[in-house]
C-alpha cells in the first residue's frame, strides 16, 4: 500500500472552488476500482461525468472519450461520504463559546433552521472534505423538539450555494428513562434533586406534551387546509407541518433502550417517518427497528460500555446486529466537543464495526448510501450511478483504512480542493529551514 | 468449663476509694444502693465462655464476683434473672454522635460546596500557601495556632466536648451498648477519640481513661473535604496533606526537644498544639484510619509504614473488603466493622431495575457476608453503629451478618472483647469478671444473637437501666392472641388468622433463607492470569519487532519466565505452550505516555499552582473496568498521569495491565518515577470561569515565572539539606518539604517531566526555563504546536508525546494539525501518540496509523509511535517496547496487520502471562450476565414480597453508594484535557 504512485495533483488555488468550470465539459476517470456502493466494488472501471452528472458507470473495456481524461491507476474512487448528524459549520472552537452555534435555548422551537448558520468559511469545513466528506447534516442540538436540519454541500460561497437542501427533518431529542438515583443529601444541587418517582412523573408528563405538541401541529395543519376566517400563520406549526404531512422524518435521538423502544413505538403509533440518531442501545431492538423500517444514525461505535455486563466490543459489534436485522445504520461522531472536528474520523468508525462483523458493503453504505437516504438525498447522491451529481472523491486505498489518503474530489463536476489550514500549517512549517 | 463448679475469689475493694456516694440533701431522691447481685441468669463471662444459672455481684460500680458457687452477699439487693441472658457490656468502638452518621466516602460525586477549610498560619503541618488560590485570602479560617488545613486539628479532643443528650443515649442502650470511644467526625487528621460509658452520670464520670493525658486513638480519614479551589480537593492531596502533617510533626518534635534541651541557643520552633498532638501517634497512641474503600486501606498501612506511625493501626472497614479479600493483611489486621447495609430499592416500575447494575447488586448481596470475610481473612474486628443512617437496623443487620457465617461467638467478642482492646481498655471493660467495670448487657433467653431475642437491660458503672420494662416483655408474648381476640369475632375468621400467621411465618422464613444465600461471585471471578505457561512459543507470525530486527514474517519467538528467549528462528525447546499464528501478527504490547484511566479520587490536585506533593502512586485504580477494556485493544503499559489543572501538578506513576493485580501489583517498578507538568489555559485557568481570575499565574507571562520560582526554592532547599548533610547531621535535621522534595528529584535528574505544552512560544520558554536549571524534559505531552520549534525540542532532547490528530477543541489547538507527528520526528524528535482517554486507549494501534495517513511515516516508524518510542520516552526501553531477546514478554497477538483497520486484537500477553483472549470474551459476558439475571431475580423476589419492608431511607439510598474504585460515571478517567471546567 505504500507504495502506491501518487496521483498528480491539480494546481490548486486557495479557494474551495477551482477557478475553471468542469461543467460544460465532460470528464473520463479511467482505471479506477469504482464502488458504486449499489453493488460489490468494480476492479477496473471507468466514470464518465458530463454536466455534473455521471453518465456510465462502465467496466474497462469500452472506454468513451472525453474533454479530460484521467487516468487513475488502481486508486479508488467512492461516492462522496454524508455525516448525518453533526455540528460541522455550527462550531468552531468548542471552549469558546462565540464560535458555538449549536444550542438554541427554549423547548419547542421548530422553526430554527440549522443551514441559516453554517459558517461557509469555517476551517473545519476543508478538513472534513480532506478525508472523503462532501456533505453534512449540521443540526440543532438543543430543546425537545429541537429544530430543523439541513443537508449542506461542504463547499461554496454562501450559505445559499451550500443548503443542498434545506428541509432534511425535525429534531426530536425525546425524554430520557434513566432515574438518577443519587441520594438528596449527597445530590450536587439539591434544589433540582427529585425522587424515581418524580422522575418519572415528570418524564411522562413530558412524554403527554410531545404527543399533545404533534396532535396541536396536525390541528393547525387541518386548519390551514380549511382556511377558514380567522385562520392565522403561525411560524412554529408552519415549521412542524412537513413532518404531519409526512414528507419529512423525524429525527428521534435517543440511546438508552426503554427510551428508545418509547419513540420508535410512538413514532409508528403516528405513522411518522423516522430516523433514530443516536442509538447507543439500538442493538438490543434491532428487530423492533426493523420492523418499522426506521434506519439509524449510529453515534457510538466508539462509546465505552456502560453496563458492566457488556462485553468490551458491545459497541463496536452493534451496526452489525442491526445490518443483519435489517436496519439501515449510518454511521457519525455525534454532536459532542468533538462532533464537528472529528467528522473525517467516521469512516474509521465504519472500519471499526466491519472489523467486528458489519459486512464492507454495508460500512461503505453507511457513509454513503444510508445517510443520503436519511437526508433524503439519495436521487443525487449517496452512490456512483449514470443520472447521479458526479460527486466522488478518489484515493489510494479503501476509505475505511486509516492509511489511505483522499487525493482529488470533485462535487457536481466541479473539482473542489482539498487543501486546509492543516495542509497549509503543514507546508509552511516543512519549509521552516532547519536549525 | 461450664458447669463444673467455679468461682472467682470475692475481690476486696479496699483502696479503690470508691465508697457510697455522699448523702443527698433532702428533696433529691436518694441514691439507691451500690450492691447487687444478679442471681439464675446464663452469663457469658467473656465469648466461648458461658455459664448458667451464674451469680454476679456488683459493689461500688465494679464486678465483684463472677460465678455459679457465689451465695449473694448480706448486703446486695438480690435480682432474679432466671431466664435471660448477661454478657459483659457492649462497647462501639467507634460512636459517632455528632453531626450524622456518614462514613468516608470519597467521590466527586459528594457535595463540594464546602467552606471555611484555609490556611489559617503558615507554620502548621499538611498545607501549602500560594498567591491567590481561591478563598486562601478571604477566608482566615480558624483562629489561633496550629495545622494549616482546617481539616488537620489532631489536638481536639471528644472528651473535651462529652456532654451527650439523655436520648443520644437511650438510643445507645437500647442496642444493648454500655460504652463507646467517641470519635471526631470531621475533617483528615481529626483529633482524638475519648472512651465514655452509656449511663447517666456526669461527663466526668463517664469518661474512662488510663492516661488523661491523650485521649483514646488519633483519627485519620481519607476524606476530601471539597471546596471550589481549596487544598486538598482529590484524594491525593487527602494523602499528601496526611503525609506532610506527620512529616512536620516528625520535625517539630526533634526541634522541640532540641529547643528545650538549649532554650538558649537552639532554634525555637514555633507553638503548634496541633503538630504536638501528632506526636502521641508518633508513639504508642493507636490510629483509627477511616479510609473509605478497600483500596485506600492498603493505603493507609502503606503510609504508616512510611510515617513511622504508632503500631497501633485499627482500619475502620468501608464495607467492601470482599471485593479484595487478598488486600486483608493478616499481619495488620484490625477493622473496625460498620453494619450499615444497603437496602433494596423501592422503584415505582419495575424498569427501574434497568438503572441497576451488576455491581450494585454485587455490593447488596456480599455486604451481609463482610464481617465474615474479614474473619475468615484472619481479620480482627470488633463491629460498630457507625455509618447506620438509622441505629435501630444494627441488630437486623448483625442477624444478617450471622446468617451469612459470622459466628456469635465472634460477633460477641466483636462487641466486647475486641473493642475493649482496640480502646486499651481490656482491663476495665470487655469480660465479666472481678475488678472490671460493672457494666453489662441483659437479653431474654434467646439472646442477643437470635433475630427474635430482646434487650431488656443494661448495667452502666454498676448502675441498671431498663430497656424493655418486665411488663412490656412479659406482655408482649401475649399481645398477638390478645389483639386477634378483639378484632376478630367469629372462630372460624380466627383460625384463618392463626393459618395466615403460620403463613406469614412460614414466608418470613423462606425470605430470610432466600436472603441468607449469596448469588452474587466475587469480582475477582474470571479477571487476572488466563493463562501462565512456564514456557510460551507462537509460531508462524508475522512479527513487528519493533527493533533491529525489523518485521519478520512467519516467524517464531519463545518466551521463557516472562521474558523473550528467542525471535525470528526458535532452536528446540521442550515443554512449551504453543500458539500457532500463522496469518496472524504479533508485536510489543501497547503503550499509552498518557492516562488517566486508572485513578481514584480524582485526577488533577488542582487547588495549588504547584501539586507537586501528590502522587499518582497512592490512587492507583486496580478495579476499573478500563483495564480489560484497554488490555482488550492491546495496551499493555500506561502512564499515570496528574491532570492539567497546575504549571506543576503531582507524581505520576506507570503501571502494567496486570488485571487482577493490587494497586501495588500493577506498578511498574522498574520505571522511573515523573511528575506532570502543565502550561497554557488550562494552567491559567483561561476555561474554568470567572470566579477564578486570581491564582498566579493568569498568564503565559507567569506561567514560567511561577515554575522559575519553585525551581530556585528547591534549588534553596536542597542547600539547606545539603549543608545540614555537610557538616556532620549535626542538629535538627531541616524540615522536609514535600512539594520541593520532588522539584529536587527533577534538579537531580532522577525525576522525569511530563509537560502538557500546547503553543510553540510557551514550549520554547519552559524548554530554555529547564535548561538554564540544567534539566531536561523527558517529554513535551499533547505538544499541538511542538512541530513549529521541532529542530528546538530535537536539540534539547526531550521526546513528543502527542494526540495523533485532536484539533478544535479550545483555542490554543487552532494551529493542531495531524502533521505534527511526522513533522518532529523527521527533524529527530522521539514522537509517540497517546490516548488522554479511555476510549483511545483501546485502540492506540489504530492512532499509530495515523502516522501513516499524516506525513507518510513507514510502517515501522508508526507502530514505534505506540510501542519503542514511548516506551523511550518513558526510559523503560530496556525492558519493554519492542521484542528482544531479554525484554519482559509483554506482547499481542493480531487477526491481521495491526495498523490495518479490518485488525481485531486477539490475545494479550504480560509478562509471558495471558490476561486478554477474545476468545473467552462472550462467555466472560454471558457469565456476568447469568450472575445479573440471578441477583436480580433475588432482589425482585425479595423486594416485591416485603423482604426489604421496614428499611431505613439511608439504607436503601445507601444502594446507590457506588464503591469508590467502581465510579466511572464521575468522567474523571476520561479526557482530561476536555473535561475541565467550562465557561459557562
Amino acid at each position: 500500500m505504500t507504495a502506491r504512485p501518487t496521483l498528480p495533483l491539480l494546481p490548486l488555488i486557495a479557494s474551495a472552488l477551482v477557478a475553471l468550470d468542469a461543467r460544460a465539459e465532460t470528464l473520463l476517470l479511467q482505471n479506477a476500482i469504482l464502488h458504486p456502493i449499489t453493488g460489490p466494488e468494480i476492479p477496473s472501471g471507468h466514470l464518465l461525468v458530463r454536466d455534473g452528472r455521471i453518465v456510465t458507470v462502465g467496466t474497462g473495456t469500452s472506454t468513451p472519450t472525453a474533454d479530460t481524461t484521467i487516468d487513475l491507476k488502481g486508486h479508488h474512487v467512492f461516492p462522496g461520504l454524508i455525516a448525518p448528524t453533526t455540528v460541522l459549520g455550527l462550531q468552531e472552537i468548542d471552549a469558546v463559546r462565540a464560535t458555538r452555534d449549536t444550542t438554541e435555548s427554549g423547548e419547542y422551537t421548530p422553526d430554527v433552521y440549522s443551514w441559516k448558520a453554517v459558517n461557509p468559511d469555517s476551517e473545519l469545513i476543508p478538513v472534513a472534505r480532506a478525508n472523503g466528506y462532501t456533505h453534512a447534516q449540521p443540526i440543532p442540538i438543543g430543546g425537545i423538539v429541537g429544530g430543523q436540519s439541513a443537508a449542506m454541500t461542504l463547499t461554496g460561497w454562501t450559505i445559499e450555494d451550500m443548503a443542498f437542501r434545506q428541509d432534511v427533518g425535525l429534531h426530536v431529542n425525546w425524554p430520557g428513562f434513566g432515574l438518577d438515583t443519587t441520594p438528596k443529601e449527597r445530590a450536587a444541587n439539591k434544589d433540582s434533586w427529585k425522587s424515581p418517582e418524580d422522575q418519572i412523573k415528570a418524564r411522562e408528563k413530558r412524554l403527554r406534551q410531545i404527543d399533545d405538541f404533534f396532535t396541536e401541529a396536525e390541528a393547525y395543519a387541518k386548519a390551514k387546509a380549511a382556511n377558514g376566517p380567522g385562520f392565522a400563520v403561525i411560524p412554529a406549526w408552519e415549521a412542524v407541518l412537513p413532518v404531519v404531512r409526512k414528507e419529512v422524518p423525524l429525527f428521534l435521538h435517543a440511546n438508552e433502550q426503554r427510551q428508545i423502544r418509547s419513540a420508535i413505538e410512538w413514532a409508528a403509533r403516528r405513522q411518522y417517518r423516522a430516523v433514530l440518531a443516536g442509538g447507543r442501545d439500538a442493538w438490543r431492538l434491532a428487530d423492533l427497528l426493523a420492523t418499522h423500517k426506521v434506519p439509524v444514525v449510529y453515534e457510538h461505535v466508539f462509546t465505552e460500555t456502560l453496563r458492566d455486563t457488556e462485553p468490551y466490543d458491545v459497541h463496536f459489534t452493534a451496526p452489525s446486529v442491526l445490518a443483519k436485522a435489517g436496519v439501515e445504520v449510518s454511521f457519525s461522531e455525534g454532536t459532542d466537543r468533538f462532533g464537528a472536528s472529528n467528522v473525517r474520523n467516521i469512516p474509521y468508525a465504519a472500519a471499526q464495526a466491519r472489523a467486528f462483523g458489519l459486512p464492507v458493503l454495508e460500512a461503505h453504505r453507511g457513509l454513503t448510501l444510508y445517510p443520503a437516504r436519511v437526508l433524503g438525498i439519495a436521487d443525487r447522491v449517496g452512490t456512483l450511478e449514470p443520472g447521479k451529481d458526479a460527486t466522488f472523491f478518489v484515493v489510494d486505498g479503501d476509505i475505511l483504512d486509516l492509511r489511505a489518503h483522499v487525493e482529488r474530489m470533485w462535487i457536481a463536476g466541479r473539482e473542489v480542493s482539498l487543501e486546509s489550514r492543516h495542509t497549509r500549517l503543514y507546508d509552511r512549517y516543512r519549509q521552516r529551514p532547519r536549525k | 468449663m461450664r458447669g463444673v463448679g467455679w468461682i472467682v475469689g470475692i475481690l476486696v475493694l479496699s483502696g479503690m476509694g470508691q465508697a457510697a456516694e455522699p448523702l443527698q440533701p433532702p428533696g433529691f431522691r436518694p441514691t439507691p444502693p451500690g450492691v447487687h447481685a444478679l442471681v439464675g441468669a446464663r452469663v457469658y463471662t467473656q465469648p466461648g465462655s458461658v455459664f448458667s444459672n451464674a451469680t454476679v455481684v456488683i459493689r461500688d460500680g465494679r464486678i465483684a464476683a463472677v460465678g455459679t458457687e457465689i451465695t449473694p452477699p448480706p448486703d446486695a439487693r438480690v435480682w432474679n434473672l432466671a431466664g435471660q441472658t448477661v454478657y459483659a457490656g457492649f462497647i462501639d468502638p467507634y460512636l459517632s454522635l455528632s453531626r450524622t452518621n456518614r462514613p468516608v466516602t470519597i467521590g466527586m460525586d459528594e457535595d463540594t460546596s464546602g467552606t471555611g477549610r484555609q490556611a489559617r498560619a503558615t507554620d502548621g503541618g499538611g498545607g501549602y500557601r500560594f498567591f491567590g488560590v481561591t478563598g486562601q485570602e478571604a477566608d482566615p479560617g480558624q483562629t489561633g495556632p496550629g495545622a494549616n488545613l482546617n481539616a488537620v486539628t489532631p489536638e481536639r479532643r471528644t472528651s473535651q466536648s462529652w456532654s451527650p443528650s439523655t436520648k443520644d443515649l437511650e438510643d445507645l442502650r437500647e442496642l444493648g451498648l454500655t460504652a463507646g470511644n467517641i470519635v471526631p467526625t470531621h475533617g483528615i487528621i481529626r483529633g482524638q477519640s475519648a472512651v465514655a460509658t452509656l449511663g447517666e452520670d456526669s461527663p466526668g464520670t463517664s469518661l474512662l481513661s488510663l492516661d488523661p493525658t491523650r485521649g483514646t486513638a488519633q483519627h485519620i480519614a481519607f476524606e476530601v473535604p471539597g471546596g471550589e479551589g481549596v487544598f486538598p480537593n482529590s484524594l491525593m492531596g487527602t494523602i499528601a496533606a496526611i503525609r506532610q502533617a506527620y512529616w512536620d510533626a516528625r520535625w517539630w518534635g526533634e526541634a522541640q526537644a532540641a529547643f528545650l534541651k538549649n532554650p538558649q541557643s537552639a532554634a525555637r520552633p514555633p507553638v503548634n498544639p496541633a503538630l504536638e498532638a501528632l506526636q502521641l501517634s508518633l508513639g504508642s497512641q493507636p490510629i483509627m484510619v477511616e479510609p473509605g474503600g478497600g483500596l485506600m486501606a492498603e493505603r493507609a498501612r502503606h503510609l504508616a509504614q512510611e510515617l513511622g506511625w504508632s503500631p497501633h493501626l485499627i482500619v475502620v472497614a468501608s464495607g467492601g473488603e470482599w471485593r479484595r479479600p487478598d488486600l486483608i493483611e493478616p499481619s495488620r489486621n484490625a477493622y473496625i466493622v460498620p453494619l450499615d447495609f444497603p437496602a433494596l430499592p423501592k422503584f415505582p416500575k419495575d424498569e427501574g431495575w434497568e438503572d441497576v447494575d451488576l455491581d450494585l447488586l454485587r455490593s447488596w448481596d456480599w455486604a451481609p457476608e463482610n464481617p465474615a470475610v474479614l474473619r475468615r481473612a484472619g481479620a480482627t474486628i470488633a463491629l460498630t453503629t457507625h455509618g447506620l443512617g438509622d441505629r435501630k437496623e444494627f441488630r437486623k443487620n448483625l442477624i444478617a451478618a450471622l446468617d451469612r457465617g459470622l459466628s456469635p461467638t465472634d460477633a460477641l467478642a466483636a462487641l466486647t472483647t475486641i473493642p475493649a482492646q482496640f480502646c486499651q481498655l481490656g482491663s476495665l471493660l470487655g469480660t465479666l469478671e472481678a475488678g472490671k467495670i460493672a457494666n453489662l448487657t441483659v437479653c431474654d433467653s434467646k439472646g442477643y444473637f437470635d433475630p427474635d431475642g430482646k434487650v431488656l437491660s443494661v448495667w452502666i458503672q454498676g448502675r441498671p437501666y431498663v430497656v424493655t420494662p418486665p411488663e412490656d416483655a412479659a406482655e408482649k408474648k401475649e399481645a398477638k392472641p390478645k389483639t386477634d381476640a378483639a378484632t376478630t369475632k367469629a372462630p372460624t375468621e380466627k383460625t384463618d388468622a392463626s393459618g395466615k400467621e403460620q403463613k406469614d411465618a412460614a414466608r418470613k422464613q423462606e425470605l430470610r433463607d432466600l436472603a441468607r444465600k449469596r448469588v452474587a461471585e466475587s469480582p475477582l471471578a474470571g479477571r487476572g492470569v488466563l493463562t501462565n505457561p512456564p514456557a510460551l512459543l507462537i509460531r508462524g507470525a508475522t512479527i513487528w519487532t519493533c527493533g533491529p530486527q525489523g518485521i519478520l514474517t512467519n516467524a517464531s519467538l519463545l518466551v521463557r519466565n516472562g521474558r523473550i528467549e528467542q525471535v525470528g528462528t526458535v532452536e528446540s525447546t521442550g515443554p512449551v505452550h504453543e500458539i500457532d499464528a500463522r496469518g496472524l501478527h504479533v508485536t510489543p504490547g501497547l503503550l499509552d505516555a498518557h492516562s488517566h484511566s486508572m485513578i481514584v479520587g480524582g485526577v488533577n490536585e488542582g487547588s495549588l499552582p504547584s501539586s507537586a506533593m501528590v502522587r499518582i502512586g497512592d490512587v492507583v485504580n486496580s478495579e476499573t473496568p478500563n483495564i480489560h477494556q484497554q488490555l482488550a485493544g492491546g495496551l499493555t503499559i500506561a502512564n499515570l498521569l496528574h491532570g492539567s489543572a497546575n504549571p506543576i501538578g503531582g507524581q505520576n506513576q506507570v503501571i502494567k495491565l496486570r488485571s487482577g493485580a493490587s494497586p501495588e501489583g500493577l506498578k511498574f517498578t522498574n520505571a522511573p518515577g515523573g511528575i506532570k507538568f502543565a502550561l497554557g489555559e488550562n494552567v491559567k485557568q483561561a476555561n474554568w470561569g470567572d470566579k477564578f481570575t486570581t491564582r498566579f499565574p493568569q498568564t503565559r507571562m507567569g506561567v514560567p515565572t511561577f515554575i522559575g520560582n519553585r525551581f530556585t526554592a528547591a534549588q534553596q532547599y536542597a542547600a539547606t539539606w545539603k549543608a545540614w548533610r555537610d557538616g556532620g547531621q549535626k542538629g535538627v535535621a531541616p524540615r522536609r518539604n514535600l512539594e520541593l522534595d520532588a522539584i529536587v528529584e527533577i534538579l537531580e535528574g532522577t525525576r522525569l517531566i511530563h509537560c502538557h505544552s500546547y503553543r510553540q512560544d510557551e514550549i520554547l520558554a519552559f524548554l530554555r526555563l529547564m535548561e538554564s536549571f540544567g534539566v531536561r524534559v523527558a517529554t513535551l505531552q499533547h505538544i499541538l504546536e511542538g512541530y513549529k520549534v521541532a529542530d528546538e525540542i530535537a536539540r534539547h532532547g526531550a521526546g513528543a508525546s502527542a494526540f495523533a490528530d485532536w484539533w478544535a477543541y479550545k483555542y490554543e489547538v487552532i494551529d493542531a494539525i495531524p502533521y505534527a507527528g511526522a513533522l518532529m520526528q523527521d527533524r529527530g524528535v522521539v514522537v509517540s501518540f497517546n490516548s488522554d482517554s479511555s476510549d483511545h486507549a483501546r485502540r492506540l494501534n489504530f492512532e499509530a496509523a495515523k502516522g501513516m495517513k499524516y506525513g507518510g511515516m513507514s510502517r515501522e516508524a508508526a507502530l514505534n509511535l505506540v510501542t519503542l518510542n514511548p516506551a523511550k520516552q518513558l526510559r523503560v526501553d530496556r525492558w519493554v517496547g519492542s521484542l528482544e531477546p531479554g525484554k519482559d514478554a509483554d506482547l499481542v497477538v493480531w487477526s491481521g496487520d495491526p495498523l490495518d483497520s479490518s485488525s481485531v486484537c486477539l490475545q494479550t500477553w504480560i509478562e509471558g502471562r495471558q490476561y486478554f483472549s477474545r476468545s473467552r470474551e462472550s462467555e466472560r459476558a454471558a457469565a456476568l450476565q447469568r450472575e445479573r439475571d440471578g441477583l436480580l431475580a433475588k432482589a425482585r423476589r425479595l423486594s416485591g414480597d416485603g423482604g426489604s419492608d421496614g428499611a431505613s431511607p439511608g439504607a436503601r439510598e445507601k444502594f446507590f453508594r457506588r464503591a469508590l474504585e467502581q465510579a466511572r460515571h464521575l468522567g474523571v478517567e476520561n479526557c482530561q484535557d476536555c473535561l475541565l471546567p467550562r465557561n459557562p
